[in-house]
């Protein structure tokens, strides 16, 4: 009887370490998640070792989570500014930084499966629009009102603000965005060659660039928003719409101007225009290639200027999109691709401290267009700041703000898309046309089953 | 131990932990898998049964079948490349004259504790379009060049000696470990016998490594159909969904088209044919049980 005893609390002991074993890993579960995000920059990874304060009286200090991307100077210089206005402005407010990951939400909504949403998260259209469906996201039409939020955004980027359901769920910082074609300046004129204006033109630029080892455009096609952006520029110059109309279902990807457009980039393609492995090809390769002169064009958004100028002074500059003809040419000056979209800080409203939360997203998105004006020389901001840039504009930037009021329509950027559906396929479908090893009826099939 | 078994609280208490653990974090996260491959779910809101429409919509989507593609492709090439290298390697380096054994043993495990971004970085690096590889060409006065990873066709290849490389390493460990359980009596016996070395290994160490290359064979070809961290790292899973495969489906549909319900229907097809290559290897390898028992009870009467 004894012995029974025994091994029956041996067993018992056995059996409850085991699952107090497992019971023991809920607490550094909580962690768990902002963790795997700290792989983007050291500077990150110290951030989040702040440890949180416990909200208690008034006057106290309060950690807010904040998830939001802090990789590069584009991203980095308006956060670190950010974060030291909001120390003079909210002294009893700290922020703990998770960086954002490049993984297509993936983090954002597994937190939010989980209830563990940050406090202030940055949201792009598809998450507006998922957890919206789900309340996991606070409508901030009241606190846009008494901030003064909307009394300092741009007229052109008002409906930037707005969801399809007419409420405030983010607060935008970017404004009206565009896709802008680069070109390296110097190869041209080495190899005396003129902006093209036309499809011909630009197969001409093609031949003797590749006759003289240069690549002619460098995609990043491993980013499917650079190859849907490739095929919106070609397809703007047939239907102004491009994928902005297809997204919304009032154009068809069959519709003639489509077609043609997935034809003209095949062609393209075929002649070489982007470098072989451009689909395996990331950012960081592409535009080192582009700034080295390895490359003598490249698509990317404004926001690149600073950049590219930074490496190749007077050297790059950016042009209209080529076109079938010279007619076309100058009737498309006034079509860009890219746009605005209602990206931007979302608020958890089942944060503790949601109200406040709400108060610091709509000041740190303030801050964040100060810093693009003054830092960034980016004016293409959701907001009126009212700063001045702590230099002169880049020459291509004053281009553009010179473009800007002829500029008719606009598409969006893929992460403006709201047919995830038709987002998901326009990415791929058009990453398939750069390897040249789809053809514009699959890519026309495949999108259209997608729409 | 013969009171232990016959104390059923004993037994009880002993299964309950792992029976638990298996429940909780295996068996109900299937079965809820297959639930919810039923209904419209986005991750975060209440599900809506849909019935068979996620199936019907995924035996119809032309990705399904390349991925089914790919990972029977992966698979094959993964099994085939570990077990035969595996085997090659770990019965040279069990020849105790052999130098060098004990560096050879190390250096064909390293490529496992590597992390797995890691080794893809390092191949990535070799194998895009201005990487090693190419540029090897390029100095040996060769034309030759390959677009290697974005390859509509030939990617998935090129993916799959980059995971057979890695893992080669974990197999080629179980059967060095296999082949030291193995006791050097039998080949002793066949040296007497005038066995030569290769007839040795052919008709000793493989047949008694049976139990090892099911399991290596189970690792091998499940791993194959699981998958996913090298397309997503090497390719991104294109071009154009070329290199997809079911869990890069799965992964496709619940997180960038927030389309959970599609996304489990489709790890639902996956999870079935892991268990349906689970019950082929163990009916082929029962079936060699069987027959051996048969053939030890034949001996027995007649003797």
């Amino acid at each position: 009887m004894k012995k029974k005893l025994v091994s029956a609390i041996a067993c018992m002991t056995v059996a409850a370490s085991t699952l107090v074993g497992c019971t023991g890993s809920s607490a550094p579960a909580d962690t768990a998640a902002p963790a795997e995000t700290q792989t983007e920059t050291p500077a990150a990874e110290t951030k989040t070792e702040e440890t949180k304060t416990e909200e208690t009286a008034s006057g106290d200090k309060v950690t807010l989570s904040i998830y939001t991307q802090y990789a590069d100077d584009d991203t980095k210089v308006p956060y670190d500014y950010a974060v030291e206005q909001l120390k003079e402005a909210y002294p009893n407010v700290e922020l703990n930084l998770i960086v954002q990951a490049q993984d297509d939400g993936q983090t954002l909504k597994t937190l939010a499966a989980t209830g563990q949403l940050p406090d202030i998260y940055q949201a792009s259209t598809d998450l507006i629009n998922t957890f919206r469906e789900s309340n996991q996201i606070m409508v901030l039409n009241d606190v846009a009102q008494s901030t003064g939020f909307l009394d300092k955004l741009y007229d052109a980027n008002k409906d930037l603000a707005y969801a399809e359901d007419g409420n405030i769920y983010a607060f935008p910082f970017s404004g009206q965005e565009y896709v802008l074609w680069y070109y390296n300046k110097a190869l041209f004129e080495e190899n005396g060659l003129e902006v093209p204006k036309t499809y011909d033109d630009l197969l001409n630029c093609i031949e003797v660039f590749k006759g003289k080892g240069i690549t002619p455009l460098a995609l990043f096609g491993q980013e499917g928003w650079n190859t849907a952006a490739a095929y919106d520029v070609i397809a703007t110059r047939y239907a102004t719409g491009g994928i902005k109309a297809l997204d919304e279902g009032t154009a068809s990807v069959t519709d003639e101007g489509y077609v043609e457009a997935a034809k003209m980039m095949e062609k393209l393609v075929a002649a070489g225009l982007y470098q072989e492995d451009a689909t395996t090809t990331n950012y960081d390769q592409a535009s080192q290639k582009f700034l080295s002169g390895e490359a003598a064009m490249f698509i990317n958004g404004q926001w690149y200027i600073e950049d590219a100028t930074k490496e190749l002074g007077d050297n790059v500059d950016w042009m209209f999109y080529p076109a079938a003809d010279e007619a076309s040419y100058e009737a498309g000056k006034a079509a860009f691709s890219g746009g605005g979209s209602a990206s931007g800080f979302a608020v958890n409203p089942d944060s503790e401290n949601a109200a406040l939360a709400a108060e610091v997203a709509e000041f740190i998105t303030e801050k964040y267009c100060e810093a693009k004006v003054m830092y960034r020389h980016n004016p293409l901001v959701a907001l009126d700041t009212g700063k001045e840039p702590d230099s002169e504009y880049p020459a291509m930037m004053k281009k553009l703000s010179d473009t800007l009021p002829t500029i008719t329509s606009t598409t969006k950027f893929t992460w403006g898309l709201t047919n995830s559906t038709f987002n998901d396929a326009i990415q791929s479908e058009s990453q398939g046309l750069v390897s040249g090893q789809f053809t514009a009826d699959e890519f026309v099939e495949n999108v259209a089953d997608a729409q | 131990m013969k009171k232990y078994m016959g104390n059923k609280l004993a037994i009880f208490l002993f299964v309950v932990p792992a029976l638990a653990v298996f429940l909780i974090f295996d068996f109900i996260p299937i079965i809820q898998v297959f639930a919810y491959s039923f209904t419209d779910w986005n991750g975060l809101t209440i599900p809506n049964f849909t019935g068979l429409k996620n199936y019907l919509e995924l035996f119809g989507d032309r990705v399904f079948y390349t991925s089914n593609r790919n990972q029977l492709i992966f698979a094959v090439i993964i099994t085939v490349y570990q077990m035969f290298f595996a085997t090659v390697f770990a019965i040279t380096i069990s020849d105790k004259k052999m130098k060098g054994r004990k560096f050879l043993r190390v250096a064909y495990f390293i490529p496992v504790i590597l992390s797995v971004t890691v080794v893809c970085q390092l191949w990535g690096a070799i194998l895009s379009g201005e990487g090693l590889l190419n540029k090897l060409f390029e100095a040996f006065g060769s034309d030759f060049r390959q677009n290697w990873l974005g390859d509509r066709y030939k990617a998935i290849y090129v993916i799959a000696f980059v995971n057979a490389w890695q893992w080669m390493g974990y197999q080629f460990a179980l059967i060095v470990a296999g082949i030291k359980s193995i006791p050097s009596d039998y080949y002793e016996a066949a040296r007497i016998d005038g066995c030569s070395n290769v007839k040795a290994h052919m008709k000793i160490t493989i047949p008694l490594l049976a139990e090892t290359y099911k399991f290596c064979l189970i690792i091998s070809l499940t791993g194959g159909i699981k998958a996913f961290t090298e397309m997503n790292i090497l390719t991104g899973g294109g071009p154009n969904k070329s290199t997809f495969t079911l869990t890069y489906m799965m992964y496709n549909a619940a997180f960038k088209k927030s389309n959970y319900g599609y996304g489990l229907a489709a790890a639902s097809i996956m999870v079935i044919e892991c268990m349906l290559i689970m019950l082929v290897i163990n009916f082929i390898f029962r079936e060699k049980d069987q027959k051996k028992e048969e053939e030890r009870s034949r001996r027995k009467r007649s003797a």
